[in-house]
């Protein structure tokens, strides 16, 4: 009967209630929103992590910081348990098709022989079983550092790039480290490769693939370079199965690449992980403390909507206590008031938070639109913004309660 | 009945004032003496702002003493905490207002159960309860009624069984017969009265109307905070 009583109640200021309702709504859905994008993001990118075919990483300050790139992969080779080290030099320069088109791609050399095993199972399935980039050891234009050897001139070109310029397998490319074709130097389509998707929008999509000493050579990064000798951005470690799947093993191997060359940065995945995960706490703490500021207003309104509804319920609350009834009951129905537009605020806030998200999946624009697929809805996390929307909701009533139960019986009767 | 019982109530220099210290202080009641013995059908009377109301507050503890003592059964109840006043008036005290103060967002039959839901009365017991005191002020058919739909005079009606609703030893009214013809208000007194000879209830009307005055067994005239008369019929 009084619960009935206490919808009717709230029917008397029905715009205050929706009003309020919808600020807590949308305080809550403000962090739904973050979270779930900002968690997926971070989720997603620590899976590629976690799923990468190589487990260790050198990597040097500034730009292409390591040197003796060659010299130092075959040192980090004869580590017991290393199955292969690949290093990387990436580099944007001018490709210029044979229909005459030009275009910025980014270049990445590797060695081709140590490159495929480092590849984590999604990125494998995106290169053809053998990377043709002719010898795989690309030992034989390097030779000793001296780059006596002949260049293969092959190269892999990406998906979108072939389509987007009409590359096809056994074509002409002509790369050239800057914008004048005739500075460059003409390779073969060996085949292509695809991109893999990347949250961060479509930066790499048009890519090359080329032996490590091919572009050292082309770019001014070969031996004998007075920037960077024999460069590369970064070598990534492959290790055997056990050592992977150890934590200790594999810090215990770490340390021993990293006693090779204490003045670069070796780290494992799994540290970058545990890096990636703190960021990624961080990042929610700093979501949830920004919705805060929402969420606070939602709820200042819950306690002026309920502040008003005792103002407007003085005589009646003044009745009840006339009649005797205990100020706990009439407390207990203002609580509840006020737990019930919280409830209902909250509820609807993370229904509109999921709608936005899905929303934001089908039809915002390309970067937006892959965050918002790659979202995740923590129950736990949604779980304990509602409790404490609730928690804070039910402060909120407290102080509209004391308003109701200071209330002289015989001033509220007048 | 409950175990409040049939209270009875003695005031000892009682005075009430409001605004104490203020320019605007108003002295409403000025040491009033009264004894009201159990059983006892009491009407008060006297001109507007005499300080009837105040007395009827007083005597069912919806207000406090500025001075002076208030007991019921001998104990002093004027000084007991906000919630045990509560509960003698829950248990022991039934209120008719002057202007009904029903619930607008309750039925008429959600109005009567109020003080019995108050006091925990299990629910078939409250609707029956609920719906035989409807029945007895004449609103059977009206129990689902809302007071916005109810005239002045079926209002007054659900406020006296609102008030007969947990049987009270003590009964306060101010002006129960204000809003009704004269059919209503013999019915409504013909009630009030088997009420209180049935359970030896008390009951203080503050009233105008001669006829209810007439069926009191005593008659208080007050003016300007104190009493004036107060003469017992023989």
């Amino acid at each position: 009967m009084m619960r009935w009583g206490r919808v009717r109640s709230l029917r008397h200021s029905r715009l205050q209630v929706i009003l309020a309702v919808a600020a807590i709504a949308t305080a809550v859905a403000l962090p739904v929103v973050l979270v779930s994008v900002g968690g997926g993001v971070s989720a997603h990118e620590l899976a590629n992590l976690q799923h990468a075919g190589y487990q260790i990483v050198v990597s040097a300050g500034g730009l292409h910081g390591i040197t003796h790139a060659h010299n130092y992969t075959s040192q980090i080779l004869a580590v017991p348990g290393v199955t292969a080290a690949s290093p990387v030099l990436s580099i944007t320069i001018d490709a210029f098709a044979s229909s005459g088109s030009v275009a910025p791609v980014l270049a990445e050399g590797v060695i081709p022989g140590e490159f495929a095993p480092t590849l984590g199972p999604a990125e494998a399935g995106l290169f053809p079983k053998q990377i043709m980039l002719g010898d795989p050891t690309d030992s034989i234009h390097f030779a000793n550092g001296t780059y006596r050897g002949p260049p293969t001139y092959d190269v892999l070109v990406s998906s979108p790039y072939a389509n987007q310029y009409h590359v096809a397998t056994g074509s002409q490319l002509t790369l050239s480290p800057v914008a004048n074709q005739t500075l460059g130097t003409s390779y073969n389509v060996t085949g292509t490769f695809g991109v893999p998707p990347s949250v961060l929008g479509p930066t790499g999509a048009f890519a090359v693939l080329l032996p490590l000493s091919d572009l050292q050579a082309m770019t001014g990064f070969a031996v004998g370079s007075s920037v960077a000798p024999d460069a590369a951005d970064t070598i990534q470690v492959a290790v055997t199965g056990s050592v992977a799947t150890n934590p200790q093993a594999l810090d215990h191997l770490r340390g021993q690449v990293q006693s090779l060359f204490p003045y670069y940065g070796v780290s494992s995945l799994t540290q970058e992980a545990q890096q990636l995960e703190a960021a990624s706490g961080v990042l929610t703490g700093f979501y949830l403390a920004l919705s805060s500021v929402g969420l606070t207003v939602g709820l200042l309104f819950l306690a002026l909507v309920l502040l008003r509804r005792v103002e407007a319920d003085r005589r009646s609350i003044g009745i009840r206590r006339a009649l005797g009834v205990p100020g706990r009951s009439i407390a207990g129905e203002i609580l509840g008031n006020g737990l019930l537009l919280a409830t209902v605020g909250a509820a609807a806030g993370v229904v509109a938070g999921y709608a936005i998200v899905e929303a934001l999946a089908a039809w915002a624009s390309a970067a937006v639109q892959e965050a918002a697929q790659l979202a995740v809805f923590d129950p736990l996390l949604l779980g304990e913004l509602v409790a404490a929307v609730i928690g804070l909701s039910l402060l909120a009533s407290a102080v509209a309660t004391r308003a109701a139960l200071r209330t002289e019986i015989t001033e509220a009767l007048r | 009945m409950t175990e409040v019982g049939v209270p009875s109530i003695e005031l000892t220099r009682v005075v009430r004032t409001y605004g104490a210290g203020s320019p605007d202080e108003v002295r409403a009641l000025r040491g009033i003496d009264l004894t009201i013995p159990p059983g006892e059908f009491v009407s008060v009377a006297g001109p507007s702002g005499c300080g009837k109301t105040t007395l009827l507050n007083l005597l069912g503890l919806l207000d406090s003493p500025s001075s002076g003592e208030i007991r019921w059964n001998d104990q002093p109840v004027g000084d007991r905490t906000d919630r045990a006043r509560a509960r003698l008036r829950l248990e022991g005290v039934g209120f008719i207002f002057q202007r009904f103060y029903l619930l607008p967002t309750l039925t008429a039959r959600e109005n009567v159960e109020l003080p019995m839901r108050a006091l925990r009365v299990p629910r078939g017991e409250r609707s029956r309860r609920a719906a035989r005191l409807l029945e007895e002020v004449g609103l059977q058919g009206r129990e689902k009624a809302f007071p916005h739909q109810l005239s002045g005079g079926e209002e007054q009606r659900v406020a006296v069984a609102r008030a007969l609703a947990n049987q009270p030893g003590l009964l306060l009214a101010d002006e129960p017969t204000g809003e009704l013809d004269s059919g209503n208000t013999q019915a409504i007194l013909a009630l009030l009265e088997r009420v209180r000879r049935d359970r030896n209830a008390t009951l203080v009307v503050v009233t105008h109307n001669p006829e209810v005055a007439r069926r009191a067994q005593r008659h208080i005239t007050m003016r300007d905070g104190v009493i004036l008369e107060d003469v017992r019929e023989a």
